[in-house]
């Protein structure tokens, strides 16, 4: 029952996800823009997420076989790869100044950022208010800690941009 | 290898590399990575940079050594 309700959470949330994602983008303008050097970029952060993806899964596997189980649900491992590429992918970008597109709003991004962060913290703080931290939705924390690796790493090099410009 | 003669140019046309990445539409650390020498353009930046500055292809990106 409990997963039914996950898996029902999830449709919904990716559902709502997509008719946002339709309605920002209905001029074409949410469409980020990158010039050639960027797009160089982000095709081989791509290429880089894609190993650390088959490197995950290959890892996975071999645990599979060796019949070594943890005490988490298997979806939790999917989505954790999927992570792992977005983590991979944006840091790359992030690291080479192919993140952000020519037209983007970075202020605009750093709210639905913090919507993201907010939105997932809600039932992590929930479950610790009133079980402690095995009560906790790991798959919302695992969202919190990718927020919270990409925020660091956009802020780090936010610094170090302005350093540089002084 | 650092392109000093596009930096050269650009001081010359008092731009910053800002304005001068406004002006190819590109970003400005586009602008930085080929001054720098840590990025090739292609023949359509050149261009659209040769523009934006009032020169030649073969004044800012021909090899001469």
């Amino acid at each position: 029952m409990k997963s039914a309700s996950i898996a029902i959470g999830i449709m919904v949330g990716l559902i709502v996800a997509v008719v946002l994602c339709i309605y920002a983008n209905r001029n074409h303008r949410a469409k980020s823009e990158y010039d050639e050097r960027q797009k160089e970029i982000r095709g081989r952060g791509y290429q880089y997420a894609f190993y650390a993806i088959c490197i995950y899964e290959f890892i996975m596997m071999v645990l599979g076989i060796g019949d070594i189980r943890f005490p988490f649900e298997p979806y939790l491992f999917h989505f954790a790869g999927i992570l792992i590429g977005v983590i991979v992918l944006s840091g790359y970008c992030i690291w080479h100044d192919a993140y952000w597109g020519l037209n983007n709003n970075r202020k605009r991004y750093a709210i639905i950022f913090l919507a993201t962060g907010i939105l997932n913290a809600i039932p992590v703080i929930g479950a610790l208010t009133h079980g402690g931290l095995t009560t906790a939705p790991l798959l919302n924390l695992m969202v919190l800690l990718m927020l919270l690796i990409l925020g660091s790493e956009l802020l780090i090099k936010y610094l170090v941009e302005k350093r540089e410009a002084e | 290898m650092k392109n000093l003669r596009l930096k050269s140019a650009r001081a010359a046309k008092d731009l910053s590399q800002e304005e001068l990445a406004k002006l190819c539409n590109v970003s400005r650390q586009t602008i930085n990575a080929i001054e720098k020498g840590d990025y090739n353009p292609t023949i359509n930046l050149c261009i659209a940079i040769c523009k934006a500055l009032d020169r030649t292809l073969d004044e800012l990106f021909w090899d001469e050594g």
